[in-house]
Order: C-alpha cells, then sequence, then structure tokens
C-alpha cells in the first residue's frame, strides 16, 4: 500500500486502540461484533468474490466452529484456547470436504448444495437437544473473567488483524492469482497449469476455517450458541454485507461488514424497517454497481499521494 | 522424421457423446520438430482430439502417452506442466485480468519460478508479440486478433515442448494473421513443436510440414502436405461430407 | 397402522406433492427461458398467500376468486420486478451472468420475506376456508380445504402442460428454452419470453400460496421451505425439464408424508423430513450435479 494510505490507516487502528477504555460499553459489543463479521465478510469474499464459490454454508462453518469449541470445553474441560485451535481445525476438515464434495459443481448448484448443507446442519442442531440443547442454546464457557468488554475488543481487533494478513498475503501472491484466474475461466486456468481441484479446496478449506475462528470467538464472547448462527437468515446479511461493500476485495467486504453491522444498530429503532432496506441497497447495489458501494471510495483512498501513473505489475 | 523424439501420443482413442461419434479408433503422434497442420471438415472430431491430448477430456478408450509416459486419467494442468500447452477455438481469457497477469498466470505454476524472473519473461513474451504496449490493459477489453496472439503468449509461458492451437487464425485480420504465422515459423525455427487446427487452408499450407486430415472422427490422411493434397480420399471427404 | 391411516396420509402426500409440483415447474420454466435458478420463488409464494387473504378481508372478495386475483397480482409484480432488476441478465456486456442471477434473485428473496414482515406483520394469519367441513375416513378425516388444494392445483398443472404442448405460445416458449437464437431468427423475441416465463412462474407459486393458506396458515417466512424443497425438486426432476419436476415434487411429497407419518419419534419426525429431502439432494448433485432427468445446464455465455 503506498505510504499515504497507510498512515491514515496505522493512525486510525491506533487512535481506536488506544481510546478503546474510553467507549461506551454497547457500542464496544458493536464493535466486537463488527469485527466478527469482517472475517466472516473477508473470508467469504475469497470464496465467493476471488474464486468464484457462492457458498451459502459460510455462517453454518461458524456455527460448526463455535459448536465444536463450546463442547470440547464443556466435556473434556480443555482449556478454551484449545477449544478455538479445535473449533477452526474442525471447520478447516469440514470446508476441505465440502469444497472436494462440490470440485464438480458451479453456480447454482454450489448454492443449493451448501444451503442444504447449511439447513442440514441447522436442523441437527436444533434437534439433537441433548447434546446441544437445542433452540434455548448452548450455554458456553466464557473466555475472559472481566467486568468490561475490553479484553475482548482487543482480542476481536487481534483476531481480525491476523485474518486479514494472512488472508492478505495470500492473495497478494500467486495464489491470489490463481484464485481469480479460475473464477475468470476455470478451463483456461487448468490449461494453463493451474491445479484447479487442489485450490478449490483449498480456498474452501481456508476460507472455512476463518469462519469457524469466528464462530468460536462468537461462542466464547457471548456466552451462548444458537442454531440460529448458521442459519440462512444471518447468511443473508453476510451476502448484504459483502456485496454491497464489494464483493471481490477484501477491505471492501470488511467495510461492508462495519458499516451494515453499525447501520443496523443506529437503525435499532426502526426494527422492522431495517432489514428490507438493507435488502433493497443490497439490489440497487447488484443492479447498478455491481463492484460494490465502497470500491470506487477505496480505489481513490488507495491512491493518495500518487504523483503519476507508473506501470506495476500491481495486483489489486 | 523417425529417431526424433516422441513427444505426445495418442493411441486407439474412442470418444463418443451420447449419439455422436467424435473419435474413432484415432493413432496421433507428435514428433519433435514437427509442424503439423489438422484439418477436416466441421465435426470431424479435430478439436475433440486435442481435448483429450491435452487432459481436458477423457477418451472412452485408449491410451494418451506424453514424452512417453502414459497419462491417462491426469488433470489438464499435469499436461501443462509436462510441456503441452493449447490455446481454444474460441479465445479463453482471464478477462478482467491484465495482459501480463494473464501471463503471469502459467509462468507461476512452473516449479521453482520466481516472480521477477516470471515477470520479465513475461514483458519478453509481450515484445515478442508487439504487445508490449497494452500489459496494463484488461484482457477482455483487446481486439480479437491481440486476444489470439496473447492466448499464444500464454501458451508460450509455459516454455512447452509441443503446442495445440484450436483455430488460431479463425475471425482474425489479414495482417495480423500474417504477423502470427510469423511468429508461430520463428518459433518452430527456435525448436518448439507445433499442431495447427484450422479451416484457413492458406495459411495451414504455409505453414504445415505434414498435414493430418480427419474426417467423422477417424484419420484418413497423414502425410507431407503436396502427397495429402492429392489424395482421392481427401477430396471426396471435403466435397462429399 | 390401519389403512385408513395409510389412505389419509398417502393422500395428503399426493396434495403436498402438488403444490410442490406447482412451485417446482415455475422454477423450471423459469430456469429454462432465463437461465438462472430463482431463488426467491418461495417468497412469491408467500405473496400469494398474502394477496389472497388481503383480497378476502379488503376487497371483499369470495375465497375462490381471490385465487385469480393472487395469481394475477403476483404475476403482475413478477413482471415489474423482472423488468427492474433481471434486464441485464439478456445484455452482453453483463459478465457472470449465473452469479448476478443468483445473487439478484437470493436478494430479491431477503428483501421480500422481510418487507412482509413489515407490511403484514410477524403474526400469522389464516384466510377463510374455500369450502367450510371435512370428509370422514374411517375414523380418520381429510380436510376439504385439502381436497381443494389438491383439485386446483391438479387442474393447474394439467393447464400448464396443454399450454406447453398443444399451444402456440407455449410451444414457442419450449423453443426459446432450447435455444435463444434459433427462437429469435424464427421471429420470436427472447424478451418478451422471459418476462412471460417470469410471470408465469410467479403465477403458479402464488396460486400455490393461495391454496395453501387456509391449511397452514400466513407467515413472512413460509416461504422458507418450499424454496428448498423446490431447489431438491428440480435437480431431482432436471433443470429444464417441466416434467421431471412435476414428477419429482410429487415423489418427494409423497415421500416426505409418509416419512413423517411412520417416523418413530414424533417429535423430531418434521424436522428430519426436511433434512431428508436435503440429503437426498446432496446425494443426487454429487453423482450427477446436472440432476436426474435434466439437460445439462446450459450458461447464458
Amino acid at each position: 500500500m503506498r505510504p499515504i494510505p497507510l498512515a491514515i490507516v496505522v493512525l486510525l487502528t491506533a487512535t481506536s486502540l488506544a481510546t478503546a477504555p474510553l467507549y461506551n460499553s454497547y457500542w464496544m459489543h458493536v464493535a466486537i461484533i463488527a469485527m466478527m463479521f469482517a472475517i466472516l465478510a473477508a473470508s467469504w469474499s475469497l470464496l465467493a468474490g476471488y474464486v468464484g464459490l457462492f457458498s451459502l454454508g459460510h455462517m453454518a462453518m461458524a456455527s460448526i466452529g463455535g459448536y465444536t469449541s463450546a463442547l470440547l470445553v464443556k466435556w473434556y474441560g480443555i482449556p478454551i484456547p484449545v477449544g478455538m485451535v479445535s473449533g477452526t481445525v474442525m471447520t478447516l476438515a469440514v470446508g476441505a470436504g465440502i469444497g472436494w464434495i462440490c470440485l464438480r459443481m458451479s453456480g447454482p448448484y454450489l448454492a443449493i448444495f451448501t444451503l442444504g448443507f447449511a439447513e442440514i446442519i441447522r436442523i441437527i442442531l436444533s434437534s439433537e437437544d441433548q447434546v446441544t440443547n437445542g433452540m434455548a442454546g448452548l450455554r458456553v464457557t466464557p473466555l475472559f473473567d472481566s467486568a468490561t468488554r475490553l479484553p475482548y475488543f482487543y482480542l476481536g481487533f487481534v483476531f481480525l488483524a491476523l485474518s486479514l494478513l494472512l488472508m492478505g498475503l495470500m492473495v497478494r501472491s500467486r495464489w491470489g492469482l490463481f484464485l481469480r484466474a479460475i473464477r475468470e475461466d476455470e478451463q483456461a486456468a487448468a490449461a494453463s497449469g493451474v491445479a484447479v481441484a487442489r485450490f478449490r479446496i483449498l480456498a474452501f478449506a481456508i476460507a472455512s476455517a476463518f469462519a469457524g475462528l469466528a464462530g468460536t470467538f462468537y461462542g466464547h464472547y457471548i456466552g451462548i450458541m444458537t442454531p440460529s448462527v448458521g442459519g440462512l437468515d444471518l447468511m443473508a446479511v453476510l451476502v448484504v454485507m459483502t456485496v454491497s461493500g464489494g464483493i471481490e476485495r477484501l477491505p471492501t467486504a470488511v467495510g461492508g461488514a462495519f458499516v451494515v453491522e453499525f447501520l443496523l444498530e443506529l437503525l435499532r429503532e426502526y426494527a422492522q424497517w431495517r432489514l428490507p432496506i438493507f435488502g433493497a441497497i443490497l439490489l440497487l447495489t447488484m443492479r447498478f454497481a455491481r463492484n460494490g458501494l465502497l470500491t470506487p471510495f477505496w480505489l481513490q483512498f488507495v491512491r493518495l499521494g500518487k504523483v503519476r501513473d507508473d506501470a506495476a505489475p500491481g495486483i489489486q | 522424421m523417425s529417431g526424433s523424439a516422441e513427444l505426445v501420443r495418442g493411441a486407439g482413442l474412442n470418444k463418443h457423446y451420447g449419439g455422436i461419434v467424435a473419435n474413432v479408433d484415432m493413432d496421433f503422434t507428435v514428433e519433435e520438430g514437427d509442424l503439423i497442420g489438422l484439418i477436416g471438415p466441421n465435426g470431424s472430431g479435430k478439436t475433440t482430439l486435442i481435448n483429450i491430448l491435452t487432459g481436458h477430456l477423457a477418451p472412452d478408450s485408449g491410451e494418451i502417452f506424453v514424452g512417453g509416459q502414459r497419462t491417462n486419467g491426469r488433470p489438464p494442468h499435469i499436461y501443462a506442466a509436462m510441456g503441452v500447452a493449447r490455446s481454444f477455438q474460441v479465445t479463453q481469457l482471464f478477462g478482467r485480468m491484465t495482459v501480463l497477469e494473464n501471463l503471469l498466470v502459467p509462468g507461476l505454476t512452473r516449479r521453482h519460478s520466481r516472480r521477477e524472473a516470471v515477470v520479465r519473461h513475461a514483458r519478453e513474451t509481450l515484445e515478442f508479440l508487439h504487445m508490449g504496449h497494452v500489459e496494463q490493459l484488461e484482457a477482455k477489453n483487446l481486439s480479437g486478433g491481440q486476444q489470439k496472439l496473447l492466448e499464444l503468449g500464454r501458451c508460450l509461458m509455459l516454455e512447452p515442448s509441443v503446442l495445440f492451437l484450436d483455430e488460431p487464425f479463425a475471425g482474425v485480420h489479414p495482417t495480423l494473421r500474417d504477423e502470427l504465422i510469423l511468429r508461430i515459423q520463428e518459433l518452430h525455427q527456435q525448436g518448439r513443436t507445433f499442431v495447427v487446427v484450422d479451416h484457413d487452408m492458406e495459411s495451414i499450407l504455409r505453414l504445415s510440414r505434414r498435414l493430418v486430415v480427419m474426417a467423422r472422427g477417424s484419420k484418413i490422411a497423414d502425410g507431407p502436405p503436396a502427397e495429402v493434397q492429392a489424395n482421392q480420399a481427401v477430396l471426396a471427404a471435403y466435397v462429399g461430407l | 397402522m390401519s389403512w385408513d391411516y395409510l389412505f389419509v396420509q398417502a393422500s395428503n402426500g399426493l396434495i403436498i406433492g402438488i403444490i410442490y409440483a406447482m412451485i417446482a415447474s415455475g422454477v423450471t420454466l423459469i430456469f429454462s427461458i432465463l437461465k438462472i435458478v430463482n431463488f426467491a420463488h418461495g417468497d412469491l409464494y408467500m405473496l400469494g398467500g398474502y394477496f389472497a387473504y388481503y383480497a378476502i378481508s379488503l376487497l371483499q372478495i369470495p375465497p375462490f376468486p381471490a385465487v385469480l386475483v393472487a395469481m394475477c397480482g403476483v404475476a403482475l409484480l413478477g413482471f415489474i420486478l423482472e423488468r427492474l432488476l433481471l434486464t441485464p441478465l439478456y445484455s452482453d456486456t453483463t459478465e457472470r451472468k449465473d452469479e448476478y442471477g443468483l445473487i439478484v434473485t437470493f436478494g430479491l428473496a431477503f428483501f421480500l420475506r422481510n418487507i412482509a414482515v413489515l407490511i403484514f406483520g410477524p403474526f400469522p394469519l389464516r384466510p377463510p376456508s374455500f369450502v367450510a367441513g371435512v370428509q370422514n375416513v374411517g375414523d380418520l378425516i381429510i380436510s376439504n380445504d385439502r381436497l381443494v388444494a389438491g383439485g386446483v392445483g391438479a387442474l393447474m398443472i394439467l393447464g400448464l402442460l396443454y399450454f406447453m404442448n398443444h399451444t402456440i405460445w407455449g410451444q414457442a416458449l419450449d423453443a426459446v428454452s432450447q435455444s435463444r437464437d434459433s427462437a429469435a431468427i424464427v421471429g420470436i423475441s427472447p424478451r418478451r419470453f422471459n418476462s412471460a416465463a417470469f410471470c408465469i412462474g410467479a403465477g403458479l407459486a402464488a396460486v400455490g400460496g393461495a391454496l395453501v393458506a387456509p391449511i397452514y396458515s400466513l407467515r413472512p417466512d413460509m416461504g422458507v421451505l418450499p424454496n428448498i424443497h423446490a431447489y431438491v425438486i428440480v435437480i431431482l426432476g432436471g433443470m429444464g425439464s417441466v416434467w421431471g419436476s412435476i414428477l419429482a415434487g410429487l415423489f418427494i411429497g409423497e415421500a416426505e408424508t409418509l416419512f413423517t407419518a411412520y417416523y418413530p419419534d414424533f417429535t423430531r419426525a418434521a424436522a428430519y423430513s426436511n433434512a431428508f429431502g436435503l440429503l437426498i439432494l446432496m446425494v443426487v448433485l454429487i453423482f450427477r450435479p446436472q440432476g436426474l432427468f435434466g439437460r445439462r445446464h446450459l450458461r447464458m455465455e
């Protein structure tokens, strides 16, 4: 990133972190949830925006991660970090499995299949209530024994930063080129030497792992896991966030998550109006600004300080 | 040219789609240094043959060998890694990626490749194709002829020993077509082997050292152009259909 | 269990199957012509139910004509939505049309579901019966409304099949679904047929919703499950085959009802019957990504 935008990002981040203790508890909660959604949106954009695999099972992966960690901690008393790692590893494996199963599917078939997967997971989690406590929700041991939400805020930030760093490295590397090539033209990518199957599975595995991480964090923060976490409603919200922000870039997906989450809270008094409005925003975005509403702003932002066009083999 | 290394060989290839017979008992050998023109009426199975020999399609029966190794069932990217490149009948580029990125993709799939070296190689390839000035353009914004050239470039980035070009001259402006022919001849002189499919007889005859004619899924002639052109069966195939 | 129980459950299954078949054939029709999967189809079904309800309660229209009103109303809405949102699918400058259709209809479903909560409220509503009363089968009963739903549904399906096979418009639709270019050459305007297909599909879904409303009552999210069922059915029956969807719809309706009726653990039965359908769907997709009867998935570009 160019020096000026980078400086701005660092400055804003440092300021928000340093002033965090002053935040009102409610808005801190909103920020934490926003960071969780940001991880989900970024990882989903990796799958749907970079590779072009429109999976509707992403929230189900978060759900699997959260429940895995919660149950392992509850049954075996393992330390929570170990539980969280296990939850993430579990979703990595499940994601790889789904990716492998879906190798020959694309477009709407993949969406339908992953929708089916998400629904089955939700149904099982709701029905097997001896294990999961069903719709009432499974109580989860909180990560920190703290009076304020501050530790969760900082930890959430660490997770978000780490996730973006890892995903960003992947996207900027040759793997990023390969993933985009697969989306552009899978056959041409194969003819160019890209191991398509391997990368599709890899993308699913990695994206799902990040979703699982977000899910474990959610569980051990909120203190409860419900089957609706993996449900279609939340998945739809994730789609709204990522697509209206900009599905093809990590920063715009993250931006979409933050904007939508904060708007959802700001508009809380207009309870019934919020969701139809966001639905309408999604439709208008697709119809008139398919790259995402935040994309033009982001593209301008990263150009700040650019004096003249230099021909660099950039990847963006 | 016996005694030359056999690069790609298809033996006894059969392929049906539903009721359509695309390849029947096809034997096809590409030897090092060949410049083969693969011709035949529409529907004679040429593209199917290329798809099979480059790993994009599995034959119903028969075997494929690349560099002596049996490669049945391997995915297309393995063929690419083994030095078998192909272009598509209808150009298939990475439309929203830049021209340079289109070349970086195949370059970076090669083992032990390093980014700066690949970027340099890509730029050299673009220069060779006289396309250096459009490096940052999105591939979908190129003209038809430039897109064909870019596909050729994409093949070259694999450092292939054999290139299968499927209708490289289709819809290309005559000047650009002549340039394309020159490039292919230059590359051939540098040691690359070509199999070119096209309906543009003039260009094929200018290029080819060896003509293979297919009709209704099988090979009906294989030899030097002069010999093939005089072959009655070939004439019958084109006229009789 | 008795023969009476089997008869009642099998009849219920048939009726549900007919409703599924109506919804699924609409999805298939839209898929054949517009080449997209309509993720909002279940919500059109939901709107059909609500339109009928308000036609009866606000406009004092009797129940049977209200179904017709609902059908026309939702078909009109479908036309408007198609013109507003789906026209990019027909232009050459739109890339990745599959993805566009997917996201737009998915977003539309989200929008319709939530605006229904806003406008109609989240609480269940129930319109009056078509024909009050029940039929006795031994000690068991089948409500007349169910029989009406089955009967009208069957008529609609037969009507659709007749339309597709024996009328000029229907055959033209079939031509466009096979090849847009040839249809254009013969002088048929594909654009008009996109609207027609979407409207017919929407109308069929709406009738389903209106017929089912007195039986199961109306909720803004009542379209979610039928949506999922529609995909199961369409993929089983094969994308692009109206006949296949009808047969698959009947089969799934019957299979689910009987599964629920005979599954030992009653509390879990209903939930797992949905999962059962989904499992079949997933298994089919794994082995035949193009469905059982279907023509291969044709992309628009």
